[in-house]
């Protein structure tokens, strides 16, 4: 008696849990439904057709697609330049956008002047960067070439954009100059978070500011750090916006990434179909490395 | 004095022995330390300083000089002369229009955004029931999505519902491209934030509704402003949506303002550098007033700690 | 309450544009002249005739007058009236219309034909939309596969224009355009407005050629005269060289910049027969035939010798770079498309009056011995057509909707009004007569290139198809980056041309 009144009660409790969670997600998957899910199930089905994009014709291939895409060079070397992008996006912005929180926590109130310039670059639009790098980096009157020839004493050329091994790291350089603020920003809010408390037992503990922040706040932004390195890996790996301005995937595909070979087969090439399965392909690629990547950093995280 | 001590206290990148031990011959090398540390964290800061405010400058100076003088001179040479229309041209081609419609689409999505995805936090972060694991990684999954995909099939939804070429059209798209990232991050934002809180809330009577805006919803202040400047700097420039689910120029935004000064094969950079510099200076102003209210969230947050 | 006052002050001064553009016509509602049919359709027959020949013999200017746009723009009737035209409905009927306008004066002049039809024609609303040139491609794709494709709109032949064709987005006209009247265009774009011997467009752009800028300054000053052949081109190459210059402003991360030397090479050395064989893949045609190696050996020597800039893969033609090195006078030549006439010009024109020529692509002397035509040019003779996507829900051919695009096409784009402001703003339309009214002397020798070339080939990466276009332009960026051979830049194109055919 007394018992199934307890288990009544743990089930009601679970009920009503469940109907309070129901409530609270209920906008959120109902709109990521319509406008996200919707259209990845669309993009999972047109990946089975042989279909130009505007045609009432479509022809369905069953795998077909699918079997070119295990093979298509272009696609996995792109899937390459794609995690070179990842790699080096969380090792250059995620630690220095660390840093220059840790500068401005320890600093305070009276560093905000630093805070405000450094966060400019997020705010420019990917337009107005791709064309001041082409401009900075060019080879006839850019900085870098103009310093160079400086510093060589004769005319030098440092071509950043235009040979292929070059363009994929520069565009990684832009990247980061364009989203470590972000990431500045997102730490700076983690220093935030951390409770007080923490921070004045340090003190009476004798530890110094250096010592609480390396000792104690980033052991504790552990999570904030794990999430901010999602971000930035599943981010690299379906970027599309300033490479397209600046690059377009170029010279000769060297800066080719999934997204940019996607919007090029299904937008330009007519090739929907295949577009679509490379989206497709590209959205498994994406999800498995990000729950890999979850997976590996719980377990460190438990200890 | 005071602001001397502050930096001896704030030793970075420096090793220090241990807690608590701290000698008199200690204290003095902990000091010199600590300038070094101090100095080298300086330069570094000015590098960065220089990297993210050298094309900065570039960008606004360009944009007052005519293109033929940029080309001619160089870009990194100073406007001579200065050349001031370009925003007058700007200004006279309904840049104003441009920025209002922004601002209502921005503003519009940004608020929801953020309801709702400290709604779907606020269960996957404190719940436990079944499928939320289910829910949570199908969230994150979605962040894995290219959004070029999305477009045929939202401009589809979108001339169905009669939203076509309005800008109640780009409404559902921004907030629901932002969610998956917003809810991600406020999940594990919502996570650091004590359980006793919560608890002790919970014996004062507050059920799990009041428990959410009294309690979770002021102490996650510091991520929805984190996700606020995140999404409303993407929002604000966001091109592919707005280009394709709008065609009338009177419903146009900001980035489409561009449009205006490039044409097949001609295109005025210093022009489009002046928009550029127009659209980018309310976000820095905003900036500047949103990271005091920053700091003074956290500051909150901390009395009450 | 804001929003409103800047929606109404935007829409003010469209109309104000709108209008300033428009002639001077009454509303009312008139039948438009049916006429007698047949007689008309021998007429338009013998015109094209005559002026085929006409071209030939680069006539003067009353022989080759366009008379269908010999308008009487009167103030009572239509600039239509008292010619052969299919006759409109006076239902109501809504057109949408995409161009890419956005710019002025494109943009003026353009909303200003659509006003005068609208004016001529009541009845009929022309829903013009202005769609941005860099995504254009990827909105129409958008929009056809909705099935909310507009019904007249732009693109640049080719390719694409055959694929819109075959996917049931382009009305066939060839019927249309013999029986009616139409301004007298000239032949290259007509042929370039037909795929598969379909006449699909209505060109109204305004003809591009590609030619060799150059600075007068310089050349003077380094004592070159205007080189005639190839061999004279290299040795001016070399001489700026020596002093110091770079010989060409090329920008090739767009790639199709560097496409115009390969092109033009390969014309030079072949005519036009070893790209239409390599086109069909058919009789031993290949991207690896003589013509092609030899424009790809020539290129690569020129980079050797560095007569192209440094780092040229980096530098793109979007952002003006390569304008940008012939106007800090680093540079003394550049081929380019004849829109850089009106660019240069508008960026600076005491600059460009005292600075700019320009000159045709040099003959090839050894290919002209062995008989191979010197005037096959590269160019686009349509620039923008419209083409028009009017059927009915079942499939069938929406006429009423047809016969108005084809009005709207043919007699208010491409009229007087419209030239006028074309040619005033730097555009040849494509249109016979034209050629003898251009002033700017640069603009002179692009359409006497143009007038007297035996056949314009299009861009290759407008006139392949798309999938092979991308290859053929990440081949140049490897030719200029001597990253490749001149044999492997045409195997890959001749791989992906065959994969292309294979899959049609």
């Amino acid at each position: 008696m007394d018992k199934s009144n307890n288990m009544g009660l743990a089930q009601a409790k679970a009920r009503s849990t469940a109907k309070a969670a129901t409530v609270f997600l209920l906008p959120a998957l109902l709109l990521i439904t319509i406008f996200i899910v919707y259209p990845v199930v669309d993009t999972f089905v047109i990946s089975g057709y042989k279909w130009n994009g505007i045609s009432a014709d479509r022809i369905f291939v069953g795998l077909d697609n699918w079997k070119a895409l295990l093979k298509d060079a272009m696609f996995w070397k792109s899937f390459k330049h794609n995690l070179i992008v990842m790699v080096f996006s969380i090792l250059l912005q995620i630690p220095i956008g660390m840093l220059l929180a840790t500068f401005l926590d320890a600093g305070g109130k009276k560093f905000n002047i630093f805070k405000i310039i450094w966060f400019l670059p997020y705010l420019m639009s990917s337009v107005a960067i791709a064309f001041l790098f082409i401009y900075a980096l060019a080879t006839n009157g850019g900085i870098i070439s103009s310093l160079a020839t400086i510093f060589n004493g004769k005319r030098t050329t440092i071509d950043l954009l235009g040979t292929a091994p070059n363009a994929l790291y520069t565009v990684i350089g832009v990247m980061a100059w364009q989203f470590t603020p972000f990431y500045m920003v997102y730490f700076i809010a983690g220093y935030g978070n951390i409770d007080t408390t923490i921070y004045e037992a340090a003190v009476i503990d004798g530890a110094t500011r250096g010592q609480y922040i390396r000792l104690i706040a980033i052991p504790l932004l552990g999570p904030i750090f794990k999430t901010a390195c999602t971000m930035s890996l599943i981010g690299s790996l379906k970027y599309f916006d300033m490479i397209w301005n600046m690059t377009q995937g170029g010279p000769s595909g060297s800066t080719e990434l999934m997204a940019t070979y996607m919007y090029k087969l299904s937008f330009q090439q007519f090739n929907m179909g295949y577009g679509s399965c490379v989206a497709a392909g590209m959205f498994i690629l994406i999800t498995a490395i990000a729950l890999l990547f979850n997976k590996v950093f719980k377990v460190k995280e438990d200890y | 004095m005071k602001g001397n001590h502050n930096i001896n206290d704030s030793t970075m990148a420096v090793d220090i022995n241990s807690l608590g031990k701290s000698n008199d011959a200690d204290y003095r090398i902990s000091k010199i330390k600590s300038r070094i540390a101090w100095t080298i964290a300086f330069i570094f800061a000015i590098i960065q300083l220089v990297l993210t405010l050298t094309p900065f400058f570039f960008m606004i100076m360009n944009s007052f000089r005519k293109q033929f003088d940029m080309l001619q001179q160089g870009v990194f040479h100073l406007p001579d002369p200065w050349y001031f229309n370009n925003y007058v041209e700007v200004v006279t081609h309904g840049f104003f229009g441009y920025f209002f419609r922004s601002v209502i689409v921005v503003a519009i999505s940004l608020v929801l955004m953020l309801i709702i995805s400290a709604f779907a936090a606020y269960p996957l972060a404190r719940m436990s029931f079944k499928l939320n694991a289910l829910i949570y990684a199908m969230i994150v999954a979605m962040m894995a999505v290219p959004m070029h995909v999305t477009l045929i099939p939202i401009f589809k939804l979108t001339t169905s519902i009669g939203f076509y070429d309005s800008l109640k059209a780009l409404i559902g798209p921004y907030v629901a491209f932002a969610l998956p990232m917003s809810v991600f991050i406020l999940t594990a934002f919502m996570k650091t934030i004590p359980r006793e809180i919560e608890e002790s809330a919970e014996i004062d009577g507050c059920n799990r509704y009041q428990n959410f805006f009294k309690m979770i919803l002021p102490l996650s202040k510091s991520g929805l402003s984190t996700l606020a400047i995140y999404n409303g700097v993407s929002m604000w420039n966001e091109f592919a949506f707005a280009n394709t689910l709008i065609i009338s120029p009177q419903n146009k935004t900001l980035p489409l303002a561009l449009g205006q000064f490039k044409g097949e094969h001609s295109m005025d950079i210093p022009i489009i550098l002046s928009v550029l510099t127009l659209s980018v200076l309310p976000m820095i102003t905003l900036f500047i007033v949103f990271q005091d209210k920053l700091v003074k969230g956290m500051m909150a947050g901390a009395v009450k700690g | 309450m804001k929003k409103k006052v800047f929606a109404t002050f935007l829409a003010t001064a469209l109309t104000v544009t709108s209008i300033v553009g428009c002639g001077g016509s009454t509303s009312t509602p008139a039948p438009a002249a049916g006429g007698d049919d047949t007689a008309k359709t021998e007429a338009a027959d013998t015109t094209t005739e005559t002026s085929t020949e006409a071209t030939e013999e680069k006539a003067d200017t009353a022989e080759s007058t366009d008379s269908a746009d010999a308008t009487t723009d009167s103030a009572t009737g239509k600039q239509t009236d008292g010619k052969n035209l299919p006759e409109l409905t006076t239902e109501p009927l809504t057109i949408t219309l995409w161009d890419i306008a956005t710019e002025d004066p494109a943009k003026s002049n353009q909303e200003g034909a659509v006003q005068r039809f609208m004016a001529d024609y009541p009845n009929i609303t022309v829903n013009q939309v202005h769609q941005q040139n860099d995504n254009y491609k990827q909105q129409l794709v958008v929009a056809m596969s909705s099935g909310q494709a507009p019904n007249m709109y732009i693109h640049w032949g080719g390719g694409p224009m055959a694929e819109y064709y075959k996917s049931g987005f382009a009305n066939d006209i060839t019927d249309m355009y013999a029986k009616y009247d139409h301004p007298d265009f000239i032949d290259a774009a007509v042929a370039q407005s037909t795929y598969d011997g379909k006449m699909l467009a209505i060109p109204f752009g305004g003809l591009s050629g590609c030619d060799i800028f150059y600075n007068k300054t310089i050349f003077a000053e380094q004592g070159i005269e205007v080189p005639e052949t190839i061999d004279d081109l290299e040795a001016a190459c070399a001489k700026l060289k020596e002093a110091g210059y770079t010989p060409f402003a090329l920008a090739n991360a767009s790639k199709w910049t560097g496409s115009m030397y390969y092109m033009y090479l390969v014309a030079r050395h072949s005519g036009n027969d070893e790209f239409d064989a390599a086109y069909t893949q058919e009789n031993g045609g290949s991207f690896t035939s003589p013509a092609f190696i030899y424009a790809a050996e020539k290129i690569q020597d020129w980079v050797k010798k560095g007569y192209f800039p440094d780092g040229v893969n980096s530098l793109t033609a979007d952002d003006n770079q390569d304008r940008a090195l012939l106007y800090d006078g680093s540079a003394a030549m550049m081929l380019h498309g004849s829109w850089q006439v009106a660019g240069i010009r508008s960026d600076n024109e005491e600059w460009y009056n005292e600075n700019i020529g320009v000159f045709r692509f040099p003959e090839d002397s050894e290919a002209k011995a062995a008989g191979v035509p010197q005037n096959v040019e590269i160019g686009t003779a349509i620039g923008n057509g419209f083409s028009f996507n009017c059927f009915k829900e079942d499939g069938s051919v929406d006429q009423d909707m047809l016969d108005a695009c084809y009005v709207l096409a043919t007699q208010y784009f491409n009229d007087d009004t419209y030239n006028k402001m074309q040619m005033d703003s730097g555009n040849i339309p494509s249109i016979k007569g034209f050629d003898t009214q251009v002033d700017d002397p640069n603009n002179k020798v692009v359409v006497d290139v143009f007038f007297n070339a035996s056949n314009v080939q299009l861009w290759y990466d407008q006139y392949l198809p798309a999938s092979v276009t991308e290859v053929h332009k990440n081949c140049m960026t490897e030719l200029f980056g001597l990253e490749k051979t001149p044999e492997e830049i045409g195997q890959e194109q001749d791989e992906a041309m065959q994969k292309a055919i294979a899959e049609q």
